[in-house]
């Protein structure tokens, strides 16, 4: 008995044998198999949407910085107080003054500086774009991205500090109205893009290019302008440098305010790695750099930036206030997205007096809570193995900051359930083993209706549509330990710990059993296919029955009749059937009647008798039922003379030619042989 | 030109009004379609905006986008059912299975020794276009020359006279109106004869199933009839007061025929048919007869007869008057019958159930018929009535032979088959004994019989040890067991004993979704508590033999639906079945399987082997049962030899 088991499609990794081939070719081949097997094993996690916030859970509460002390002085008046406040400081327009950039130099170690400076080219092309990130509309694939270019200019290269005065600086000014919202798409942030091109030593054209492009209204998207300039200085070297610095976040907070900043730049070979891309690997072909010391070796681009009410240059603004007032909460932690930025490691040279730069320091500065969480990732049946490290408490998945071990390692463990995870000390902080949990539910989580999302119903809705009901177990109070990163170490006996599902239901689509059909929401809470009496069975049991060659017609249709009748209410003991009888009357009485088998019925019911099964008692009453269901068919009485030799006459021609096809199958008087 | 391009017009117009009525019937149907799902409240479908013309104008349409959608696990087809299904056993392969080509270039050894377990014979060979060309025959007699050749080519379907004779037989009875010599002529029509009551009911006695309530049920290949079937209570039989002013009993005849019948009802019935039988001698029935009613006090009895028939002298005089007047048909004489072998002497209510004659007409004819007549039974005298205290004692017995029966050589379980031995107690012989099964109510045996299961006096819920049904792996049997509430409620779900819901069908609701493990699996709609039956696995029964030939095949596709029912029988529910099918096996299930006896039957019951949640997968372990008569078969089977 081996029932559906051997039904199986294989629903397992199919990188298996592919790995196997692998073996004996060249290194380079197996490494890039084994990153893929890697990215197949990892990769594809999609965590569901969590449908609680962070701060409320227990293993996060240090995420919640609220605490219920000012409810007790809250008054309703303080609301009103408060907006007004804040209206008053938003009439400070931050949206009405421009920001003003002053280019100190671009700075390249490799040169020493201003040696040979009447030979050497001893400036750089800068341009600068405003890059705005705009919100995905529906049928976007990504987020859609405009760049708008605010101006060139010539920096010098690694200039002495000393020698230049300060009012020579080449400056830039991006227009208030830049930062407006736009009609066609939201903006979602806005960022700063650098690019510095360098060109090669004999080039001296870079200069002029330079000068004369500058403030030049470029509509065509500046990355092909780009190629298409180095396409003319063909035979010419030259390089190129970027950075991107963000000035309103996705939340439309201000990031940038007035200071000194160096920026570090990267020498662009290829594209800016997006988001979908990013992975595990280190930035510098596996070496390390402290942050740091990117500042002291790479390109850098220094400026000062200043918020200016006008044109002219006086300074408006250190406006630390958000632009929008959607998420004023700017005690909580914010979440930082370094990893969306790789190539801007930034710092702020002069200090700046906001919570938000100090804060962003805070986390690598901070000695004591400098952990170092080593993955080790096991995959291919835990035959191999990769370790990544990481110097922050972030989920490598998604990016949440855990600020604490045992936050991470909790949020780990609930919200990427796809993956076991299993806590190991480590002396410069935690290793963190992570392997592929086969045991995992990949029922889905949502609306079982979207995943095949049926043609003809699922874009039509134009009304409430009923859902499979679905529970989610929100609230939940277990017995809580003390939190204990003991919890977290790998159990000896192997013994699997009672997971418990915290969605639980129909999370999935069900099919009919007789066609296959997705099973709609309506169709779920009747059982279809739970017939008693499915119809090829009441097929099956009259022509059973017309397969008989001794058995004349009329004997045969009360037969079915009362097989029918029986098959559909599930008679199961002896003393139902006086019950059974009188239902078969009333349910049955007048089709009997018209078909004239009263005599038949009753050589029925006296079989019935025969077996012990009813009382004569019932046989009367039966039969003086039909009788007057007989007289309340007044057509029937009428001409029931002709009626009995038409409808007898129907019933022999009938049966003659329904035996005709059927002849000599089976005889009744061989069954009881 | 101009021709041509009026041509062109109409057959353009042509086009586009047929395109029209086209579409009209589109909308039509659409619009049935969408009123029928609105009142099902299901969001309508939405079909392209009208298009103008064919010609010219732009044409605008809605596009809708088809997701692809993900396709489903394998299914091979299969029929639904709820109750098991016997099929005999297949002496021809059905087809040869068909499991990719490899297998078959490979393995071809596989079908050589599958086609043997059939004795070479494979379905649509031969034969088939024998009995095609027989139906197809002429009117005209084919010439001897068909028939020597037919019987060359097929020397198994016999020889050319045989085949002749075959020929006459299946031509002829395409003659309207013509019935087989042995089929008794249909009551209710106008071809209606005369005929014995065994024959009028011969029918309804030999295909009737007494187990399944049915006629010529799926289940039981064998029916008991009824004449050994003794009648258990005595129902008053006679109407004490006349039915009317027309009844028998108003006239002498009827009065003697009251009083002559008085005596015999104070000696317990007995004898009743005496008093008929002896009038009736002198006039011959017209109808053979064959009674068996051998009667050997018949001859005592005679000079009490006579007496009897001396005074009714006058009275049948005037009523053989009136009963030349009446003339019975052949359909009213098989009923009368019919009836007095069951309403004895009650002519009212014979008459009654007639309806076509009186009483009085009744029993003249009763009179008339008198040899035939069958015996009212007697009671059993010899059986004394039931003391408490042997019933109590019955009782303890019972509950130690179902202990013994448990620790004993439980590995067997042989199917339930009535015992019918007249006159024999059920002892080592009864081949219910042999069986180690116990006599049920359908065995022929006395009610006291030593073997019967007494059932439960049980007042709570039947599903601990306490209770002897469940103790013998048997549900509660509602005729038997009439304290638990399994007889009660029929109606509702709500029966306290939870003893009999294999039997009541009381399965739970089930749905199927590609399983998390393999292919298809079921999934449970609401929660469920431990030891909660879930679902009856059924399917065809098959004898073992069957099961081996099919296994062979099953083993090869390596996916079987096979399970052990008994040593007789295995359930498959490979081409018929129900939901249960689709569980899917784990070594650490959630479900388990029990063989039960219900009602006579063995049949299996799945039910939840710990507490389990809305929208679970099933399982259970496919190797192991309760009733421990479980057969590896499939794959298992291999897995648990090597």
């Amino acid at each position: 008995m081996s029932g559906a088991s051997c039904k199986a499609n294989g629903a397992v990794y199919p990188a298996s044998s592919a790995m196997m081939n692998s073996v004996k070719k060249p290194k380079m081949e197996q490494i890039q198999a084994d990153h893929e097997l890697f990215l197949q094993a990892f990769e594809s996690e999609v965590s569901p949407l969590p449908i609680f916030l962070h701060r409320t859970l227990t293993f996060m509460s240090h995420r919640n910085g609220r605490s219920n002390a000012k409810r007790k002085a809250f008054k309703v008046d303080d609301m009103l107080q408060t907006v007004e406040k804040m209206k008053g400081e938003q009439d400070s327009p931050s949206l009405s003054s421009h920001l003003q950039l002053t280019f100190t130099g671009f700075f390249h170690k490799d040169e020493k500086p201003s040696q040979n400076s009447e030979n050497e080219q001893n400036s750089v092309s800068l341009e600068v774009l405003l890059v705005k990130v705009c919100h995905k509309k529906r049928k976007d694939v990504s987020c859609p991205v405009k760049q708008v270019p605010t101006g060139k200019k010539q920096v010098p290269l690694n200039p002495d500090s000393n020698q230049t005065k300060p009012g020579s600086y080449p400056s830039l000014l991006v227009s208030s109205n830049e930062f407006e919202p736009s009609n066609s798409h939201m903006v979602k942030s806005y960022s700063l893009l650098f690019r510095v091109s360098r060109t090669g030593r004999r080039d001296t054209n870079g200069l002029v290019n330079g000068e004369a492009n500058e403030n030049i209204d470029v509509t065509d998207t500046p990355s092909r302008k780009k190629r298409s300039l180095s396409h003319r200085e063909e035979g010419e070297t030259t390089e190129t440098y970027v950075a991107q610095m963000t000035v309103f976040d996705k939340n439309r907070r201000l990031q940038l305010l007035d200071g000194e900043y160096e920026v570090s730049m990267q020498g662009m070979e290829d594209s800016p790695v997006s988001k979908k891309r990013a992975t595990w690997e280190t930035i510098l072909d596996g070496k390390r750099l402290p942050p740091f010391e990117t500042f002291s070796q790479g390109p850098t681009l220094q400026f000062t930036l200043r918020w200016t009410g006008d044109a002219s240059g006086k300074s408006t603004a250190p406006v630390a206030k958000p632009l929008a007032t959607r998420n004023s909460d700017s005690s909580s932690p914010m979440e930082t997205r370094t990893s969306n930025h790789r190539t801007a490691l930034m710092t702020v040279k002069e200090s700046v007096s906001t919570d938000i730069q100090t804060r962003k320091e805070q986390v690598p500065c901070e000695p004591r809570q400098k952990l170092r969480i080593f993955y080790q990732f096991l995959y291919n049946n835990n035959t191999r193995q990769q370790t990544e490290a990481r110097d922050d408490l972030h989920c490598p998945w998604c990016t949440l900051n855990c600020s604490k071990l045992y936050s991470l390692l909790k949020h780990l463990k609930l919200s990427h359930s796809r993956f076991i995870f299993n806590y190991v000390p480590h002396p410069k902080g935690a290793r963190i083993d992570v392997s592929i949990n086969e045991c995992y539910d990949g029922s889905y989580v949502g609306n079982p209706q979207d995943i095949h999302s049926q043609p003809g119903f699922a874009f039509s809705r134009n009304g409430p549509v009923k859902r499979t009901a679905v529970t989610h177990i929100l609230v939940c109070r277990p017995k809580r330990t003390k939190p204990s990163l003991s919890e977290f170490l790998e159990s000896d006996d192997g013994e699997l710990e009672q997971q418990r599902t915290y969605v639980s239901g129909h999370n999935r689509l069900y099919f009919h059993s007789d066609s296959c059909m997705p099973l709609r929401p309506q169709e779920m809470e009747v059982d279809s296919e739970d017939e008693r009496d499915p119809e090829w069975l009441r097929e099956k049991t009259a022509t059973q029955l017309d397969e008989f060659t001794d058995v004349n017609e009329g004997e045969k249709e009360v037969m079915k009749l009362w097989n029918l009748h029986v098959m559909k209410h599930g008679f199961i003991a002896d003393n139902q059937m006086n019950q059974a009888i009188m239902l078969f009357v009333e349910n049955r009485g007048a089709h009997i009647i018209r078909r004239n088998l009263c005599r038949n019925f009753l050589l029925h019911l006296v079989s019935m008798h025969d077996f012990n099964l009813v009382s004569t008692a019932t046989i009367d009453r039966a039969m003086a039922r039909l009788r007057q269901i007989q007289e309340e068919l007044p057509d029937i009485e009428e001409d029931q003379q002709d009626q009995t030799l038409v409808s007898a006459a129907a019933c022999n021609g009938n049966a003659v030619t329904s035996s005709g096809g059927k002849q000599g199958k089976r005889t009744k008087s061989a069954l009881t042989d | 030109v101009v021709a041509d391009a009026e041509k062109l017009k109409q057959t353009e117009k042509c086009c586009t009004s047929m395109f029209n009525t086209n579409r009209q019937k589109i909308m039509e149907r659409t619009d049935i379609l969408n009123q029928e799902w609105k009142t099902r409240r299901i969001q309508p479908v939405h079909i392209m905006t009208s298009v103008s013309s064919l010609r010219g104008t732009r044409e605008v349409i809605p596009l809708k986008t088809l997701n692809a959608v993900a396709s489903v696990p394998v299914m091979y087809s299969w029929s639904p059912l709820q109750q098991n299904f016997m099929v005999e056993d297949e002496t021809v392969l059905h087809n040869i299975p068909y499991m990719g080509d490899e297998i078959l270039d490979q393995d071809g050894t596989f079908i050589e020794e599958l086609i043997k377990n059939y004795d070479g014979k494979v379905h649509g060979d031969r034969g088939e276009t024998l009995s095609r060309t027989n139906s197809d025959a002429s009117k005209k007699f084919p010439s001897d020359k068909i028939f020597e050749a037919i019987s060359s080519m097929f020397p198994d379907k016999g020889s050319t006279e045989e085949l002749k004779e075959k020929y006459k037989e299946l031509t002829e009875q395409q003659l309207p109106g013509a019935l087989p010599p042995e089929c008794t002529p249909n009551i209710d029509g106008p071809n209606a004869r005369s005929v014995q009551r065994e024959q009028s009911l011969h029918s309804f006695h030999t295909l009737f199933c007494r187990r399944c309530f049915k006629y010529d049920c799926f289940l039981h290949p064998f029916h008991a009839t009824p004449n050994t079937y003794k009648r258990k209570n005595l129902e008053n039989l006679v109407d004490s007061k006349p039915c009317g002013i027309d009844c028998y009993m108003e006239y002498p005849a009827g009065v003697v025929a009251e009083r002559a019948k008085t005596p015999s009802k104070r000696t317990v019935g007995r004898r009743r048919g005496r008093l008929p039988n002896s009038n009736s001698r002198p006039s011959t029935p017209t109808v053979s007869s064959e009674t068996k009613d051998t009667d050997s006090d018949r001859e005592g009895n005679s000079m009490f007869a006579e007496g009897n028939s001396r005074c009714q002298t006058p009275v049948k005089m005037k009523l053989s008057g009136e009963a030349e007047a009446a003339d019975w048909s052949g359909a009213e004489a098989s009923l009368f019958r019919v009836l007095i072998g069951t309403y004895y002497d009650n002519y009212c209510a014979i008459a009654r159930l007639i309806g076509t004659k009186s009483c009085r007409q009744v029993y003249e004819f009763r009179v008339k018929e008198s040899s035939i007549i069958a015996r009212a039974p007697t009671e059993d005298e010899d059986t004394p009535p039931r003391k408490k205290k042997r019933k109590h004692r019955l009782w303890a017995t019972h509950c130690r032979k179902i202990q013994l029966k448990k620790d004993g050589s439980s590995n067997h379980v042989y199917n339930y088959q009535p015992c019918d031995h007249p006159r024999q107690p059920c002892d080592s012989s009864c081949p219910c004994v042999t069986a180690q099964n116990f006599c049920e109510k359908f065995c022929q045996c006395s009610s006291e019989c030593q073997n019967r299961f007494p059932g439960c006096r049980c007042k709570a819920q039947c599903n601990t040890k306490q209770c002897p049904c469940y103790l013998a792996v048997r549900e509660c049997d509602p005729d038997l067991c009439l304290t638990c509430g399994a007889a009660d409620h029929w109606d509702s779900k709500n029966v306290s004993c939870k003893n009999c819901s294999i039997q009541r069908g009381a399965k739970k609701h089930l749905l199927l979704a590609p399983s998390d493990v393999a292919g298809w699996g079921i999934f449970i709609k609401e929660p469920v508590q431990k030891n909660e039956f879930i679902s009856e696995y059924c399917g065809e029964i098959i004898s073992q033999d069957e099961a081996d030939r099919r296994g062979k095949v099953y083993d090869k596709y390596m996916c079987s639906f096979l399970f052990n029912l008994n040593n007789d029988f295995v359930v498959d529910a490979t081409r018929k079945g129900n939901k249960i099918r689709f569980a899917n096996h784990s070594v650490n299930p959630n479900c388990y399987a029990k063989v039960m006896m219900v009602n006579g039957d063995h049949r299996i019951g799945i039910f939840a082997k710990r507490a389990i949640q809305t929208g679970e997968e099933l399982f259970f372990d496919y190797r192991y049962s309760q009733a421990d008569a479980l057969k590896y078969v499939g794959i298992e089977r291999e897995m648990e030899i090597a």
